[in-house]
């Protein structure tokens, strides 16, 4: 049987025996915490805009000036049946024509000059259902480049690859820089714990003498180690949520119309995501240190 | 109680603690182990609690087979050994009736089991008026029969004491030793190792004398020397 109240006094006790350690171990936490939340949140940033930069990619098409109305409605067709295109909108140059004027007049920075003529060619715009297939049809499209109906393809998953490509490095760099983070806290956290066991060694020798079982030995300093990680994550995340509000317009603008923000499902989610890891981490910790004591 | 089958005990260096030791101890015997030092009684005693185990033969304590028992059972043999040192091993942190209960508190009791078990025992060995005192307020007597109470809270069925007269002056001895004799007549088999000849004479019980990790003398009521 296991009386939580002398765990939970004796842990509370070891804190306090060695505050200056437990706390350095503690802020070493918080520090690993609030990386580990950095990158939740830009992860969780970047996958939305990613999905969403995604139901936009486009390819566009630029048909041949002279190409026959029949041979348009055939490409349009086989494009649709496509399973990778989400729709194939055909734009006359007029249409072009209309929103490029549309576009400017919204900007000061562009204006469009000479509209005597239209430069602009006819086009089907397609959008597809999955950015990753971008590349097979465009290839396919310009294989028929010069044939009478397809005169350019023009891609731009450009900016999907972009986001795509620092989405990956931040998610390995970011993996990295955590594992690096956590093989320092589990140091001093072990460290800590380390000498929380060697503080109390004559008490664990007596334990041991009249029969405790070693959960029991163990126990105190495993619930140590989860107090410690427990205040890393509160200190962690009052910092966290001080700054939210303003982490959160500061990404609305950024990103633009992007509809990402730090949602209180999310930040629900983020709280258990770090309390849990920080359990976690604290009570390995624990474990490994006392482990290697009481072994004999 | 206890019954050793042609124990030796061999350190990794080649040197023999105990050697081909057959040993039978019934249950509610007072036996003195005598020896010079390193003559392997404290190896014995860390055997009988499975503080170390034998290189060959067969330790039985209570019944159970010490060497063959799984490690999650060790605990509860030692519930049922208590132990007494020289150097009485109390928590200076605690108060005597903290350091007396903390056996009972570390091994999962209720609260009001631990007061009344601690109270019980305070008056066995006569501390009830120092509860509150701490160790170093103690005089080594007072400490000796702090450590014994530890050592009886959990109502052992065999008590062990390593030396528990070596640091105390003749007096204070007498009076452990009489405490100890108070015990054993109230059940608990007890194991005495002791260098003490003026006791073990004065008490005339069965004695065992270990020489070079062998039992070379074993009497009824023997004396400290043959």
């Amino acid at each position: 049987m296991m009386r939580v109240s002398y765990v939970a006094a004796a842990a509370w006790e070891g804190f306090w025996r060695n505050p200056v350690m437990s706390l350095a171990s503690t802020f070493t936490v918080s520090l690993m915490l609030l990386l580990f939340a950095f990158f939740v949140v830009s992860d969780r940033g970047l996958q939305a805009a990613v999905g969403i930069l995604e139901s936009k990619v486009e390819l566009a098409v630029y048909l041949d000036d002279n190409a026959k109305p029949s041979d348009i409605l055939a490409l349009k067709a086989r494009l649709e049946r496509d399973p990778a295109t989400s729709s194939v909108l055909y734009v006359t140059k007029d249409e072009a024509l209309r929103r490029l004027k549309e576009i400017a007049a919204r900007r000061p920075d562009l204006a469009v000059e000479d509209v005597s003529g239209n430069p602009l060619q006819n086009s089907l715009e397609i959008k597809l259902a999955n950015a990753q297939d971008s590349k097979r049809i465009s290839a396919s499209l310009r294989d028929e480049i010069g044939k009478g109906v397809v005169g350019d393809v023009i891609d731009n998953p450009s900016v999907v690859d972009k986001l795509l490509t620092i989405t990956r490095v931040l998610s390995v760099g970011g993996v990295a820089i955590l594992a690096m983070m956590l093989f320092v806290a589990l140091f001093v956290i072990v460290n800590t714990i380390r000498i929380a066991v060697h503080a109390r060694r004559d008490e664990i020798e007596i334990m041991k003498l009249v029969g405790a079982t070693d959960w029991f030995v163990r126990w105190p300093f495993i619930v140590e180690g989860m107090l410690v990680g427990a205040l890393g994550a509160f200190v962690a995340l009052a910092a966290i949520l001080a700054v939210a509000p303003a982490i959160s317009a500061a990404l609305v603008s950024f990103l633009d119309i992007l509809p990402v923000s730090l949602g209180s499902n999310f930040i629900a989610e983020l709280i258990t995501f770090v309390f849990a890891f920080a359990l976690l981490v604290g009570a390995g910790g624990a474990t490994i240190s006392v482990r290697t004591h009481l072994a004999r | 109680m206890i019954t050793l089958d042609d124990v030796s005990k061999r350190y990794p260096n080649g040197t023999f603690a105990l050697r081909d030791v057959d040993l039978r101890i019934d249950a509610g015997e007072f036996v003195f182990v005598v020896g010079s030092s390193g003559a392997g009684k404290s190896t014995l005693n860390r055997l009988l609690i499975r503080e170390e185990m034998p290189s060959s033969g067969r330790v039985v304590v209570d019944g159970q087979d010490v060497a063959r028992m799984k490690r999650s059972q060790v605990p509860h043999l030692r519930r049922k050994v208590g132990v007494v040192f020289q150097d009485f091993k109390l928590l200076q942190t605690k108060t005597v009736a903290q350091n007396i209960g903390f056996a009972l508190v570390v091994t999962g009791h209720h609260p009001d089991v631990v007061r009344e078990e601690t109270d019980r025992a305070l008056a066995l060995v006569g501390l009830t008026p120092r509860r509150q005192h701490f160790p170093r307020e103690l005089s080594g007597g007072e400490q000796q029969r702090t450590a014994i109470a530890r050592a009886l809270v959990s109502r052992p069925r065999i008590l062990i004491a390593d030396e528990p007269t070596g640091n105390l002056d003749p007096v204070t001895s007498w009076e452990i030793i009489k405490l100890f004799v108070r015990v054993n007549e109230l059940g608990t088999t007890l194991l005495m190792a002791t260098h003490n000849a003026e006791i073990v004479n004065a008490l005339r019980r069965r004695v065992i004398h270990l020489d070079q990790g062998a039992i070379v003398r074993d009497e009824r009521e023997g004396l400290y020397a043959a």
